[in-house]
C-alpha cells in the first residue's frame, strides 16, 4: 500500500499555535509543514483517546502532538505502533493486578478493622480518663433508653434500699475501678446491659423471671465483672474505630455501605467469649464471697436461654450464645459446697422483687 | 479520504472556534459498568480509576476549536492522595473528639465546631482539587494550571456562606460570583492568565425566584396561621396519641374546626407544595448561573459566550426521573408478584431463597442500573449542553498562549476531596 499525505495539524507544545502540516506514514511518521519536517519514531507514540475518526499521537513523554481525522491512518498507526494506547490501562495487564491488590488491600483494611482495631482498644481502654468515661457512659445510657422506648425507672423505696445493700455487700473489696451505679427500668426483656463508667441498666423482667435471689444476684455479679474488666469502654472503642476506619477508607461509590453496617453488627453484638468468661469467673467469685449460691447463674443463663428460642424478638441476651459452654463452666469453678445458700432472706427478696411498684402498671402488654 | 488544509478557516483572529462533544457516548456504558463493577469488589478502591478512566473520556471527546481536550492525571495519584488525606483527617477526627468530650463546656457546641472545620477543610479540598485537574489537563500541547492559595478560598467561602446565613440567603448569588471570579482568575492556560467579570448583580433575579415561589409563600401562610393563634400557639395542640408508642404524638381533636387548624392546614399545605416547586427551581437557577459564569471568563482577547437554556438542564434530570419511576414501578409488580407467589407457594418450600437471591441481584442490578444511567444521561449530557452551547469567540487570539515553565502540582491535591466526600467520587467537571 503506497503511503499517501493526509492533512493534520501539528502544535510545537511551546506555544497554542495549531501549524498545518501533512502527514505519511514511512518507517517513522514523517511531519511537513512551513518551515518544519519532523520524523517520530513509531515506538515512541502514544494516542489519546479520542473518539473516531479524530485522533492525537505523539512522542510519549513530550508535549508535541499532531491530530487528524483520516481513518486509513488510523488504522496503519494501530497495526504497526507497538504502545499506542500504553497510558491506557485496559490495554495492559495492569488492570488485574490493581483489582487483585485492591481486593487484598480492601480484605487487610477489614481484617484490620476486625482484629486489629479491638487490640489497640484493649491498651486504650484503661488510660481512658474516669471522668470521660463517665460522659460517656451518660451519652450511652441515653442512646439506650431511647432504643428501648424510654422505660420508667424503677424506684420503690424499700425494694431500692434492699437492692443498695445487695450491692454493698457485692462490691466491697471487689475491686472495681469505680463504684457501679445500677438502675432498673421496667421492661418485657429479661437482661442486664453494661455502660462505659460503670453504669448497669437492669431490665426487670430479669427480677420477674429469678426464681431465687441469688440468679438474679448471680447476673447482677456478671456484669460487675464487665465493669471491672471496663469492657464496654473496651467494645465502645473497637466499635466506633472500626466503623470510623471502614467508612472512611471504604468510601461510599458502591454498596460498600452495607458491609460497613454488616460489620458494625458483627462488631458491637457482644463481647468476646473470653470477656464473657472472665466476667462469669468474676461472678462466681464474688457470690461464693458474698454468701450466695455462686451456681445460680448458670441455672438462669439456661432457662432464659431457652425461653429465648421460643421468644418473638430477640433478647438482648443473644450476644451470650455460649450457654451450655457457659453454664458447665460456671459449675465446675462454684462447686457444690454454694448450691442452696440464699444470698437475701424471703422477706427482703418479696421486697425487692416489687421494686417496680413505683411505676403504674402497662394497660396492656 | 483527508480532509482540506484548514488554513483558510483559521486565519483571522476574530473568527469564533466551536466547542463540541460526541454525543454518541460510544463506549461509555461499558466504562461504567467496568468501573461500577470492579469498584464493588475492591472494596471501592477502584473507584480513583473508574473516574480518571471517565474524566479521560470526557476530556478526549470535548473538542475546542478542532482540538481535543486530553487528560493525563492517574488513578495511582488519586489513590496515593487519598491515603495522604486519610492519613491527615485521622488525627483531626480524633482531635475533635477527644476535645468534644473532654471539656464539657464544648460538648453542646461539638457538633458545630466540627461541622465548621470540615466545611473548612471541604473548601480548601474542593479548590485542591481542582488545581489538580486543571494541572492534568492539556490543550494542543499546552498544560492548564491554577494557582491562589486554598486557604484564602476557604476563608472567602466561610465568610461569605455566614453572610449568607445573616442575610437569609440574600448574599448567595455574590458568594457564588466572587468564588467564581477567584476561581477563573486564578486558573491559567500555559503561562496565560484567565479573568472573569461574574458579578453577583447579574445572578440576583433567577436567585429571587425562590424567594418569590418558596420563601413568600411560606413567609405569608405563617403570618396568617400566627394571626388565627393571636401569635400565641397553644402548647396542647399536639396531644400523645392513646395507644401509640411514647413520643408519638397526634393533633389535639379540641382544635378541630377552628381558624387555628385551618391556617394549619394551609401552612402544611403551603410548605407541602413550595418546597418540591424550589427543588424544580435549582437546574433552571444553576444553568443561568453557568451561561453567567461562561459568558463573564475571558483570556485576554478570547472570551466565551454560551447560549445555554434553562430546559437543557431539566430534560436530563426529567429523563432521568421517568427511569426512576420507571424502574420502581417494575419492581413493584416483581415484589408484589413474588410475594403472591409466595402466598401461594408456602413459606416452607426453597422459593424465599430464590426469593431472598433475586432480590439481593435485584439490588446490585438497580444499583448498577442507575449508576450507568447516571453517567449516560445526567453527567453526559449536562457536560454536552454547557460544551455544544459555548462558542470560543476570537479563537485566533488562543494561537497567541505559551506553555508555562511552572512546575506541575503533585497528585495529592485532590486526595482531600474524596476523603472528605464533597469532591463527588464522580466528579468530572471543571
Ligand atoms: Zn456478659
Amino acid at each position: 500500500m503506497p503511503a499517501h499525505a493526509v492533512y493534520g495539524t501539528y502544535s510545537d507544545g511551546l506555544s497554542a499555535r495549531a501549524h498545518p502540516v501533512t502527514l505519511v506514514l514511512e518507517d517513522s511518521l514523517e511531519i511537513t509543514g512551513q518551515d518544519l519536517r519532523l520524523a517520530w519514531t513509531l515506538a515512541d507514540l502514544a494516542a489519546g483517546d479520542t473518539a473516531a475518526p479524530l485522533m492525537r499521537v505523539g512522542p510519549a513523554g513530550r508535549a508535541e502532538r499532531v491530530e487528524f481525522t483520516d481513518e486509513a491512518l488510523a488504522a496503519a498507526l494501530k497495526d504497526r505502533c507497538p504502545d499506542l494506547y500504553r497510558s491506557d490501562p485496559s490495554a495492559s495487564g495492569g488492570r488485574l493486578r490493581l483489582v487483585l491488590w485492591s481486593i487484598a488491600a480492601g480484605i487487610s483494611v477489614i481484617g484490620l478493622a476486625i482484629y486489629g482495631v479491638p487490640a489497640i482498644a484493649v491498651r486504650l481502654a484503661p488510660v481512658v480518663p474516669a471522668a470521660i468515661e463517665a460522659r460517656l457512659g451518660g451519652a450511652v445510657d441515653g442512646q439506650i433508653g431511647k432504643i428501648l422506648g424510654d422505660p420508667p425507672v424503677c424506684n420503690d423505696a424499700p425494694a431500692r434500699a434492699v437492692l443498695d445493700r445487695l450491692i454493698e455487700r457485692m462490691t466491697a473489696n471487689g475491686g472495681l475501678p469505680v463504684d457501679p451505679a445500677i438502675t432498673v427500668r421496667r421492661h418485657a426483656i429479661a437482661n442486664a446491659l453494661t455502660l462505659p463508667g460503670g453504669r448497669v441498666v437492669v431490665l426487670s423482667d430479669l427480677i420477674d423471671q429469678s426464681r431465687t435471689p441469688d440468679e438474679f444476684a448471680g447476673v447482677l455479679a456478671h456484669e460487675f465483672g464487665h465493669v471491672a474488666a471496663r469492657d464496654p469502654m473496651r467494645a465502645l472503642l473497637a466499635a466506633s474505630g472500626s466503623s470510623f476506619l471502614l467508612s472512611l477508607v471504604l468510601g461510599d461509590l458502591t454498596g460498600s455501605t452495607i458491609l460497613v453496617a454488616v460489620g458494625q453488627a458483627a462488631i458491637s453484638a457482644g463481647y468476646s467469649r473470653e470477656a464473657e468468661n472472665a466476667a462469669d469467673t468474676y461472678s462466681v467469685e464474688v457470690m461464693s464471697r458474698s454468701g450466695g449460691d455462686a451456681t445460680a447463674l448458670a441455672t438462669i443463663l439456661e432457662r432464659i436461654a431457652k425461653d429465648d428460642e421460643k421468644a418473638e424478638f430477640a433478647s438482648l441476651l443473644r450476644s451470650h450464645p455460649f450457654t451450655k459452654e457457659r453454664a458447665n463452666r460456671i459449675r465446675a469453678m462454684a462447686g457444690t459446697e454454694t448450691v442452696g445458700r440464699r444470698i437475701l432472706d424471703e422477706t427482703e427478696w418479696a421486697t425487692l422483687k416489687g421494686i417496680c411498684r413505683n411505676v403504674p402498671a402497662k394497660t396492656a402488654k | 479520504m483527508s480532509q482540506p488544509p484548514m488554513t483558510e478557516t483559521r486565519s483571522g483572529m476574530d473568527r469564533s472556534g466551536a466547542i463540541t462533544f460526541d454525543r454518541t457516548l460510544r463506549g461509555l456504558t461499558g466504562v461504567a459498568v467496568r468501573g461500577f463493577l470492579l469498584s464493588l469488589v475492591t472494596f471501592g478502591i477502584y473507584r480513583f480509576w473508574y473516574v480518571t478512566e471517565l474524566r479521560r473520556y470526557f476530556w478526549n471527546r470535548t473538542v475546542v476549536d478542532g482540538s481535543p481536550a486530553e487528560y493525563s492525571g492517574t488513578g495511582k495519584e488519586l489513590f496515593l492522595g487519598f491515603l495522604v488525606a486519610v492519613a491527615i483527617l485521622i488525627p483531626v477526627y480524633v482531635l475533635i473528639f477527644v476535645a468534644t468530650i473532654s471539656a464539657p463546656w464544648l460538648a453542646a457546641f461539638g457538633s458545630l465546631l466540627s461541622f465548621l472545620i470540615l466545611f473548612v477543610l471541604g473548601q480548601f479540598a474542593v479548590y485542591r482539587g481542582r488545581r489538580y485537574r486543571a494541572s492534568r489537563t492539556l490543550w494542543r500541547g499546552i498544560r492548564l494550571g491554577q494557582d491562589g492559595s486554598a486557604i484564602t478560598y476557604a476563608l472567602m467561602a466561610i465568610g461569605w456562606s455566614l453572610l449568607t446565613l445573616l442575610t437569609l440567603g440574600l448574599a448567595f448569588p455574590f458568594m457564588r460570583a466572587s468564588l467564581e471570579r477567584y476561581r477563573i482568575n486564578h486558573t491559567l492556560i500555559g503561562s496565560s492568565r484567565m479573568e472573569s467579570t461574574a458579578r453577583g448583580r447579574s445572578l440576583l433575579l433567577p436567585w429571587l425566584a425562590f424567594y418569590v415561589v418558596v420563601f413568600l409563600p411560606i413567609v405569608g401562610a405563617l403570618l396568617a396561621f400566627l394571626v388565627a393563634t393571636d401569635f400565641n400557639i397553644p402548647d396542647d395542640l399536639f396531644v400523645p396519641k392513646e395507644g401509640g408508642k411514647p413520643g408519638e404524638t397526634e393533633f389535639n381533636s379540641d382544635y378541630d374546626g377552628t381558624p387555628i387548624a385551618t391556617f394549619g392546614a394551609l401552612l402544611l399545605s403551603t410548605l407541602g407544595i413550595t418546597f418540591p416547586l424550589g427543588l424544580l427551581l435549582i437546574p433552571f437557577y444553576r444553568a443561568r448561573e453557568t451561561r453567567l459564569f461562561m459568558n463573564a471568563a475571558s483570556l485576554g482577547s478570547v472570551h466565551l459566550s454560551s447560549t445555554l437554556k434553562a430546559r437543557q438542564f431539566y430534560w436530563p434530570y426529567f429523563v432521568y426521573l421517568l427511569s426512576v419511576i420507571g424502574f420502581v414501578l417494575i419492581l413493584g409488580l416483581v415484589i408484589g408478584g413474588g410475594g403472591l407467589l409466595l402466598q401461594t407457594q408456602g413459606m416452607e418450600s426453597g422459593f424465599h431463597w430464590m426469593l431472598v437471591l433475586g432480590m439481593v441481584f435485584g439490588y446490585l442490578g438497580g444499583a448498577l442500573f442507575f449508576a450507568v444511567l447516571y453517567v449516560r444521561v445526567i453527567t453526559a449530557r449536562l457536560w454536552a449542553a454547557v460544551a455544544t452551547t459555548t462558542v470560543v469567540e476570537n479563537a485566533g487570539g488562543l494561537d497567541a498562549v505559551l506553555a508555562s515553565s511552572r512546575r506541575v502540582g503533585s497528585g495529592l491535591n485532590e486526595g482531600l476531596a474524596d476523603a472528605l466526600d464533597v469532591g463527588g467520587a464522580l466528579e468530572v467537571g471543571f
